[in-house]
């Protein structure tokens, strides 16, 4: 029984991490955004700086007609968002914020396939919705969100693979538990390129190809109304909480920190989480978006030559330090 | 199919599982009934897979196949397996199959002439190899059995253990075979750069040195002047023609432009 | 000297992050009011104690969104044996501001000084009939029309000023009585001070001028 409660207790925090986290993120990037633009962003909804910005567009989404085109395929088009939304709640589950069992949704044995793997299903959402609209401009989102996907999932892969080397395991808190300081500079290049492709995979700015509004309207989700592409929007900030804490925990040590380890580990997490997230909302404001033929470009002559050197080095260090 | 024949051997481990002894084969415990439901639903979403008449739909109940294998797996607590058939085969390979078919053919709605006049030759490959497969695998691990208690056969540990142990030689050709292909890739895609000895129309002299310099984008460039000078020396040649042509005459090129490949599968796609 | 790669990333980020520790620019409008230039385009003010009635604003209009009646009035003559005069009275002055493109044209055509800018701007209407406003409205906004900004130090003297100051001067040396000296910026209707004290009465028009 106590099983079931503590079972129930887990899925409960993360589903709460997984509804509020994204909202605050989303908040985070109106307000930021704004004072880089030199705005202020909202300023009214909920009184206090335009708090509950979120909470009426939340309510103003779920106020609108779900509209269905007459041309699309309308199983599939209902059911894209769905796919494109769970999969970062499941990998929510398996990120670890603080030491011990007690501070992860549940352990996965291999960890970092499991959180790679599921990302990746994410993306489906999105072609699904890409195809099932009858769009033109939709369909050509969708192509270029495949197109992304396959460039950027191997230097992905590679730098967590990476990781995975250096500290002898593929899963998370075991990760966790073998890092040391100076993994910091030791995987610095991997950890930038993890980021790079994660950003890409998640098509933010500067990699916002798949959405790009001013040539495709929005992509994939051009026909989307309602609570369905709040469902989608959902998905995009959900993902930079993931592929942010999944930054923490792969490069910059988790719960490590100078101090109060033992008891405010967790603190840490959010913070180097947080301070991720901040880079990215930094990252879109700041610069242009690439275009398809320069997003392709980088993945495969930068990224994943760069990757695959990290992997050399790690090896090296490696059997150097055995 | 195969596993799900296997199941029933896989169940009854003859070591150590206590389960084995106090269920017999009509009294299954909940993992074996999960893993029977389970390869239930994919054998029936492969079947839609192959029977269906919907293009992108087939794609997709290969997603769920494979998801459910992926899950079978899980059962078999072939754990790093289940989550690499999920990286590799859902992630990559489906989409990658996707974005095939968006790019060429992917009408919403039936597509009767994708439809195969051989489909008894094709039925009768299936089952002979399933048949094969299912013998083969039910005879060579007929005496093997998964010890459920023990450290998990399939766990991260185990499997890469035996990979580095015992088959090291397959799995270093396995990978300079696919470090080959990677850097072929890489190699490709400079070449782009190497072959288009025309300065980009559009570059600053400055800037040149930046990896992600737009070099190829030369080619669409010359390749819409092409077509512009075809549309106006043809005069009165309606636009759509004009491009179709153009798309035509430069055809092996084409991977790297999508945009105006689709073009006209769009056209008849979304009607 | 090659820059170093990834240094005008880096720049783009620092020029953000600056920019985000900056005050906002935003005005918070409804809220508070924005603090606007003396020479603002808002709306148009009429002195109608300065008009005479010429027409020259109407005429000049590109848009002809002045509309102006008026009709003739004999004075009569002011000493016995003298001549009566005539005068025109302004019946009505309207601006239509659904036509009006704020050029300014009026303003600057008029002899009199009897038309001028003001920084209102908050006279939205939810009919477009209703912007055609007419001459006790225009009135009101001449109230809210800012004394001119000073000249710039070392500027040229108005033009009124200067010709004022030299007939003083002339007077002053045909007349050799050293009195207090008749310094210039007597002149009371030359001065183009917008009357945002209410002028003393209506002013006599020009009608009298002999």
């Amino acid at each position: 029984m106590n099983d079931a409660l503590d079972v129930a207790l887990r899925l409960l925090i993360v589903f709460v991490v997984f509804l509020t986290f994204p909202l605050i993120i989303g908040q985070t990037e109106h307000k930021v955004m704004a004072h880089m633009q030199g705005r202020l962003g909202p300023m009214y909804a909920g009184g206090f700086h335009g708090w509950a910005q979120l909470v009426a567009d939340g309510v103003k989404f779920a106020q609108k007609e779900d509209v269905v085109p007459a041309g699309a395929d309308r199983r599939i088009f209902q059911l894209a968002p769905a796919v494109a939304l769970l999969p970062y709640l499941l990998v929510l589950l398996a990120i670890p914020i603080g030491p011990g069992e007690g501070a992860v949704g549940e352990v996965v044995d291999a960890g970092v396939f499991f959180v790679l793997a599921v990302m990746g299903v994410g993306v489906l959402g999105s072609l699904m919705a890409g195809w099932a609209s009858a769009n033109k401009f939709s369909l050509l989102g969708g192509l270029r969100t495949a197109a992304q996907l396959l460039a950027y999932e191997l230097p992905m892969l590679l730098t967590a693979a990476s990781v995975a080397m250096a500290a002898g395991t593929v899963s998370l808190p075991g990760i966790l538990d073998a890092f040391e300081w100076w993994w910091l500079p030791w995987q610095i290049v991997g950890a930038i390129v993890f980021f790079v492709a994660g950003l890409a995979e998640l098509q933010r700015p500067p990699f916002d190809m798949p959405v790009a509004d001013s040539e495709i309207i929005f992509g994939a989700y051009t026909e989307y109304t309602g609570l369905r592409f709040a469902l989608f929007l959902l998905a995009e900030y959900a993902g930079i909480v993931v592929l942010c804490g999944l930054t923490t925990v792969l490069f910059l040590g988790g719960w490590h920190g100078p101090w109060g380890a033992d008891g405010l580990g967790w603190v840490w997490t959010l913070l180097k989480t947080a301070l991720l997230a901040f880079v990215v909302i930094w990252l879109r404001v700041t610069y242009p978006r690439l275009r398809e033929d320069q997003l392709q470009k980088l993945s495969w002559t930068l990224l994943v030559p760069l990757s695959l050197a990290q992997i050399a080095l790690t090896g090296i260090v490696k059997v150097v330090i055995q | 199919m195969t596993l799900a024949a296997a199941t029933a051997t896989t169940a009854h481990p003859t070591l150590t599982t206590v389960a084995a002894e106090s269920h017999g084969f009509l009294s299954p415990t909940g993992v074996e009934v999960a893993f029977l439901l389970v390869g239930l639903v994919t054998f029936g979403a492969a079947l839609v897979t192959v029977t269906t008449k919907q293009l992108v739909h087939a794609a997709l109940w290969l997603v769920v196949a494979l998801g459910g294998l992926a899950v079978e797996y899980l059962l078999l607590t072939a754990e790093f397996i289940a989550w690499v058939q999920v990286l590799i085969y859902v992630g990559s390979v489906v989409v990658l199959l996707l974005f095939g078919l968006m790019l060429t053919r992917a009408p919403i709605g039936r597509s009767p002439d994708a439809d195969s006049g051989n489909r008894w030759a094709a039925l009768v490959v299936a089952v002979a190899a399933a048949a094969a497969l299912v013998w083969v695998v039910a005879d060579a691990f007929r005496t093997t059995w998964i010890d459920l208690d023990g450290p998990a056969a399939g766990s991260t540990e185990a499997t890469g253990a035996s990979l580095f142990q015992n088959w090291v030689l397959p799995f270093e050709a396995l990978s300079v075979l696919l470090l080959a292909a990677l850097v072929g890739a890489i190699v490709l895609s400079r070449k782009a750069k190497a072959e288009s000895s025309s300065p980009p129309l559009n570059s600053r002299a400055a800037t040149g040195s930046s990896p992600s310099a737009p070099n190829s984008r030369n080619r669409p460039i010359r390749r819409n002047g092409r077509s512009e000078a075809t549309r106006s020396a043809a005069g009165t040649e309606p636009t759509a023609r004009g491009t179709a042509s153009t798309t035509k005459e430069t055809g092996p090129t084409e991977a790297s432009n999508p945009v105006e490949a689709t073009n006209p599968t769009e056209q008849e796609g979304a009607r | 000297m090659a820059p170093i790669p990834g240094s005008g990333l880096a720049k783009g980020l620092a020029v953000t992050l600056r920019t985000m520790t900056k005050k906002t620019v935003t005005e918070q409008y409804p809220d508070t009011q924005p603090d606007l230039p003396p020479r603002t385009r808002g709306v148009i003010g009429l002195f109608e104690e300065n008009c005479t009635v010429c027409m020259l604003c109407a005429r000049e209009c590109p848009d002809w969104c002045i509309y102006i009646d008026s009709h003739k009035e004999t004075v009569p003559a002011a000493t016995p044996g003298g001549r009566e005069r005539s005068r025109n009275v302004l019946d009505r002055f309207a601006i239509d501001f659904s036509l009006c493109m704020y050029c300014g044209i009026c303003i600057e055509v008029c002899p009199f000084d009897a038309l001028f800018w003001s920084p209102e701007f908050e006279y939205a209407e939810t009919d477009i009939r209703d912007l055609t406003h007419e001459r006790d409205k225009l009135r009101e906004w001449m109230w809210t029309v800012p004394a001119p900004p000073a000249l710039d130090p070392g500027a040229e003297e108005p033009k009124e000023i200067a010709a004022a100051r030299k007939t003083a001067e002339k007077l002053a040396t045909t007349q050799p009585q050293p009195t207090t000296q008749p310094q210039p910026t007597d002149p009371t209707g030359s001065n183009p001070e917008p009357p945002t004290e209410p002028p003393a009465g209506p002013t006599a028009p020009e009608g009298d001028a002999p």
